[in-house]
């Protein structure tokens, strides 16, 4: 299902207008951006995998802020129904991180020789695209904060990207199921990538671990 | 067969051991200090102890603030990750790994040469591990235990073991009367060796009360009275019923000879000059000297001292502290050394000697006895021996003689290393086919030099600093074996190091019950006793 | 470059202090202005209103002529206020505004480009919003001249500003709906294009043709059709005001002795916006005739007006005679008018229609240099490079 266009593009990653207004793809989650065999000077079609690092709602021309239009008795949904000129002069934009590709059936994670063509469309990842991704963990690395690209949040600030990450691994672990054992993998590796810094280790860990593990256990007794 | 890594090596020195990384599915409480583990190199296999364990982590600041609030979630990612442990790994011996790893026998072991590249596996022993350095169970391959968590048979080379005088130690109540009997019921069994045994606390004859309460079987139950032969020094012991004795034995105060008697000076509460004063006795009335002492009045005692220029209250205090010798049940005025000459001719016919106590279980008794006994029995040793070497006949080659004492750091502390017998046979190795099996619980006490001609050591756990550095005297990869000794179990868990086995080794002790019993053939033996007692009862024929 | 701002900033104090000053004496007069509105006799200033403009020609003043006595009407004074009629359920609203890239005297080819922004606000039941630009490339002869084929009286300045005028209005032509739907069409500014009143009659005609043809269309339709100003300087009503007052000839100030005279001087600064401040909220004034000459040429497309308080604000509104003597369409205007502001974020209000309509219009510094380069490139391109005069030259290099 197409949810947006790519409206600013490069090596690390796009910049997407979302076609539905306020409604940005999950921050996290993968999309996918399509690419056909002739659109780039590679020899066959590729399937661009990204993960979405941000998503803001600004108006079209930047000069332009929003102002606060709610009364006592139209609020929400409502105002747009209000202002319709609204629809028009926002828009919703989200970034992503391009993680790797999967080309002639192999699934690659690192960054592609090409980034993907502006104006081209941009997909959620399929149920089965995820699955299949997220088999293997090395994509992770191109989400640490060294790697992957500067996300711009609202008003200039970033999210962080330990955020990000977390948020990744929040959205395929739904994705797959609830699947239990590639979340303890996914852990662990993220463990082994974050092994210097256990601030940013127990942010990404705190931010990941699923409801059910709340019995809060001594910090002595590990495994 | 478990070949489940456990880590993998990265870093180490051929000198100092190899440091292994364990893997975040391995927990430190799953191994043990003393651990016999394999390291996979590309070219050989390195088989090795765990001699420590360390906690690391790979972020300092976590262990300076561990997290508050985990759940087990958290706590399972962090461990083995940026929590890990590394444990520190010494090989023993090496072996050049086969191409063809189905192979049951594997060319020999070797000692170790080199050491792997980073990232070797490192992994539990299997059983084929340990067949391969400890050899299978038959022949004069003895098994004494098993390793701590599996059932594969440990086996010392009884052959070896017996080449040498050897050691039992442990701290009081780990056991090493139970070790002793599994090893002279292995020498026993493998005849490797005929066994003299001191039995200062009547243990291994006949059937004992053990500290739970229940009975374990004497070595005379075991192998039946074919084979094993029982000497007391308690004349009543003899009468009771099932407990029978084949022999008694006096000593006679014409036996006693000086060094018997320096070796009891605290014992029999010397003087220091009392070694002199002897001298001067042995001087006037040469091998009768304890005779005449003990015969002395006052006026003899006198006379002598003028003549001799002996100290009058030394001749008094000597004279006093001697007739205690005389007051013994067992000490006659004159004996023959045909007793006893008769026990080297069984000896050498194959049979095992016990010699038991019985109520003279003193310190003074048993020093002084199997001092004396032995200084006989090598002195009959070494005659055969040389005529052995002479005549090159086969059947005057004596039996290698094993003889067990307790206590040994009576014999053979630094003070009087240098005049017991025992002393002797420790230093002369296996010079007249003599070799000892010494118990003790205070290592540290006993002569550093007879230490280090003890070829195998068998250690239950010690505590004492002193005694751990005694035991190990002239041993390699000390550190390694330091910790091991101090982490073993009280009860059943040994570590065994030296000639008689490869390489260092903890195990668990093999129990000594039915089937134990039955294993060296203790159905056989009562067969035979029976006949013989029914031959007794009713004559042959 | 160097804007000497210390001495400025002292003389922006002056100002300052003199508004106070003002203001204070202002009040009072303002509210015999006020009294004086309350209380003119309609009929009376009607005829003295019509005597002096028959007399004149051109009469200095912008009078605002009151409409005729009706029941609707309050009998004394001109100070009645009417509130807002309730708004159909469905509608539609479209803004227009316009601007342009000038042309650029000092360059050799003569273009200029028109942007025509409008914004289509439907609100009700089905919400929708249509926000487009329409933009003309303008380098032919008629869109130069306002005779093309005599290249005669070139289209740049006031001409130019009365061409945005009218373009922003016929791009209603296609933007307003032909849905059962009712609609309005607003634009900023007036529907009065004075900037003609110099131009020879020949100009005017030329120019207004297009425009009063899109208020005939817009007639045709049924789409009532405002001009909004905010902010009104105008002073129509405070002058007929004057000449209520005036014993004499209006103009011979020097020599009046009228008891009147502070307040009918005061009423030469006092301005509509601040008159008719006593509206209540979202309430309109009473319509008045604007007197400016160039409405002789709208037929029956004259331009009226009145006030209305948006809420912190007086505004002025236009309306052609058709839909000020319309009550419905009249009504329907007030009411969006109104709603407009209501639904607006700003403080005072405008109405979201002009706004979206004027940013689509806007154009931006950069897009006017884009299409400088445009121009040039293609130029170049077919072997005709742009000359610049030397003025032009030496502002764009800025040498040292």
């Amino acid at each position: 299902m197409r949810i947006g266009e790519i409206i600013e593009t490069m090596s690390t990653g796009f910049v997407a207008e979302s076609f539905e207004l306020n409604r940005p793809p999950a921050l996290g989650s993968l999309v996918v951006a399509h690419v056909p065999a002739n659109a780039l000077p590679v020899p066959t079609a590729m399937e661009l995998y990204a993960v979405v690092t941000y998503g803001r709602t600004v108006g079209l021309d930047p000069s332009r802020r929003a102002v606060r239009r709610s009364t006592d008795n139209v609020f929400d949904q409502e105002i747009y129904q209000e202002h319709p000129e609204l629809q028009r002069t926002l828009r919703t934009e989200f970034g992503a991180s391009l993680v790797g590709f999967i080309t002639d059936g192999l699934i690659r994670q690192h960054l592609p020789s090409q980034p993907p063509p502006l104006h081209f469309s941009v997909q959620t990842a399929s149920v089965e695209g995820v699955r299949r991704f997220t088999d293997r963990l090395q994509y992770l690395r191109l989400l640490l904060p060294a790697q992957a690209t500067s996300g711009h949040g609202a008003g200039g600030s970033q999210v962080s990207l330990l955020q990000v990450l977390a948020a990744n691994v929040r959205q395929v672990y739904e994705q797959r199921g609830k699947d239990r054992a590639w979340l303890d993998t996914a852990a662990r590796e993220i463990a082994t990538l974050l092994k210097s810094d256990h601030e940013a280790l127990l942010t990404v860990l705190y931010a990941i671990e699923p409801v059910d593990s709340h019995a809060p256990s001594d910090a002595g007794e590990a495994a | 067969m478990s070949r489940k890594t456990l880590g993998a090596v990265v870093d180490g020195t051929f000198s100092g051991g190899l440091t292994v990384r364990l893997n975040p599915g391995t927990s430190t409480e799953q191994l043990r200090i003393g651990n016999f583990v394999v390291v996979e190199g590309q070219r050989n296999l390195y088989f090795s102890l765990i001699s420590d364990i360390h906690l690391k982590a790979t972020d300092p600041r976590l262990l300076a603030d561990p997290p508050r609030h985990t759940s087990p979630f958290i706590a399972r990612t962090l461990a083995g990750t940026t929590t890990y442990a590394t444990v520190e790994v010494n090989p023993m011996l090496m072996l050049v790994k086969p191409d063809d790893s189905l192979l049951a026998e594997r060319a020999g072991v070797e000692p170790v040469r080199t050491i792997p590249m980073h990232f070797a596996k490192l992994r539990e022993a299997t059983e084929l591990d340990f067949a391969t350095v400890f050899g299978k169970e038959g022949g004069a391959n003895f098994a004494m235990g098993t390793p701590l968590a599996m059932d594969i048979p440990i086996c010392l080379k009884l052959d070896r073991f017996v080449e040498r005088s050897n050691g039992i130690f442990g701290q009081s109540g780990t056991g090493k009367s139970f070790l002793a009997r599994l090893i002279l019921s292995g020498v026993i069994k493998t005849k490797v060796a005929v066994n003299l045994i001191f039995d200062m606390h009547d243990e291994y004859s006949f059937d004992k009360q053990t500290e739970d309460g229940h009975f374990v079987k004497g070595l005379r139950q075991i192998f039946g009275a074919s084979k094993v032969l029982i000497y007391s020094l308690d004349e009543k012991m003899g009468r009771r019923e099932g407990r029978n004795v084949d022999v008694t034995l006096k000593i006679g105060l014409n036996q006693i000879e000086e060094a018997d008697i320096v070796l009891l000076s605290e014992e029999l509460n010397l003087r220091q000059t009392a070694e002199a004063t002897i001298g001067l006795l042995r001087d006037e009335f040469r091998d009768k000297w304890l005779l005449e002492l003990l015969e002395m009045t006052a006026d003899d005692l006198n006379g002598f001292c003028q003549r001799s220029g002996a100290h009058p209250a030394s001749m008094a205090s000597l004279q006093r502290n001697l007739k205690r010798l005389r007051r013994q049940e067992y000490v006659v005025h004159k004996a023959t050394f045909d007793t006893l000459d008769d026990m080297v001719g069984a000896l050498d016919r194959g049979k095992n000697v016990i010699l038991q106590f019985g109520r003279h279980n003193s310190v003074l008794d048993y020093v002084l006895v199997s001092n004396l006994v032995t200084r006989r029995v090598r002195h009959k040793y070494e005659e055969k021996t040389r005529r052995f070497e002479e005549t090159r006949e086969v059947a005057e080659e004596p039996r290698p003689l094993m003889i067990t004492i307790e206590e040994a750091h009576k014999f053979l502390n630094p003070a009087v290393a240098r005049q017991t017998t025992f002393g002797t046979i420790a230093r002369e190795m296996r010079k007249y086919n003599v070799t000892l099996l010494v118990i003790d619980q205070r290592p540290s006490s006993i002569d550093a030099e007879v230490m280090s001609q003890l070829g195998t050591r068998v250690s239950g756990k010690l505590t004492e600093e002193r005694d751990i550095d005694s035991v190990l005297t002239g041993v390699g990869n000390r550190s390694a074996l330091r910790s091991a000794l101090a982490s073993l179990d009280t009860r059943q868990q040994v570590l065994i190091m030296g000639h008689a086995v490869p390489m260092p080794i903890m195990m668990r002790t093999r129990e000594y019950d039915e089937s134990f019993y039955t294993a060296m053939g203790s159905q056989a033996a009562a067969a035979r006793d029976r006949q013989m007692d029914i031959r007794d009862l009713f004559g042959d024929g | 470059m160097p804007l000497k701002l210390g001495p400025i900033s002292e003389q922006v104090d002056d100002l300052a202090k003199t508004w106070v000053d003002l203001s204070l004496t202002q009040k009072d007069l303002l509210e015999q202005a006020q009294d004086c509105l309350r209380t003119v006799d309609r009929e009376a200033l009607r005829f003295k209103l019509q005597q002096h403009m028959r007399q004149q020609m051109r009469f200095p003043w912008l009078l605002a002529m009151p409409s005729y006595s009706s029941p609707a009407l309050p009998t004394k004074g001109l100070s009645g206020s009417f509130p807002a009629p309730s708004l159909p359920s469905d509608f539609c609203v479209v803004g227009t505004d316009a601007s342009c890239i000038a042309p650029d005297r000092h360059v050799s080819v003569r273009y200029y480009v028109l942007n025509v922004g409008y914004a289509l606000l439907t609100y009700g039941s089905q919400p929708d919003a249509v926000l487009e630009a329409s933009s003309h490339f303008c380098f032919r002869d008629e869109d130069l001249y306002v005779f093309p084929e005599e290249l005669e009286v070139p289209i740049e300045g006031a001409l130019l500003g009365a061409r945005m005028e009218v373009e922003s209005l016929r791009v209603l032509l296609e933007v307003v709906p032909d849905t059962s739907k009712p609609a309005v069409a607003l634009r900023d500014g007036p529907l009065t294009l004075w900037t003609l009143q110099n131009e020879s009659d020949e100009v005017q005609h030329a120019v207004l043709r297009d425009f009063l043809d899109a208020m005939a269309f817009l007639r045709q339709a049924g789409v009532p059709l405002a001009g909004y100003i905010s902010y009104t300087g105008s002073r129509d009503v405070a002058n007929s005001l004057r000449m209520w007052l005036c014993p004499g000839q209006p103009g011979e100030c020097a020599r009046c002795e009228t008891d009147n005279h502070d307040l009918c001087l005061a009423l030469a600064k006092i301005r509509d916006r601040d008159l008719f401040a006593f509206l209540p909220k979202g309430q309109r004034s009473e319509l008045f005739g604007s007197s400016s000459q160039i409405l002789e040429r709208y037929a029956e497309h004259r331009v009226d007006f009145f006030y209305l308080n948006i809420g912190q604000e007086i505004v002025r509104v236009e309306v052609p005679r058709w839909v000020a003597s319309n009550p419905d369409l009249l009504a329907l205007v007030h009411a969006v008018l109104c709603d407009q502001c209501r639904r607006s974020p700003g403080f005072p209000p405008y109405p979201p229609a002009l706004l979206e309509a004027h940013e689509q219009a806007v154009v931006t510094s950069s897009e006017r240099r884009l299409v400088d380069e445009m121009v040039e490139q293609a130029l170049g391109r077919h072997g005709q490079p742009i000359i610049r005069s030397g003025k032009d030259d030496s502002k764009r290099r800025r040498a040292l």
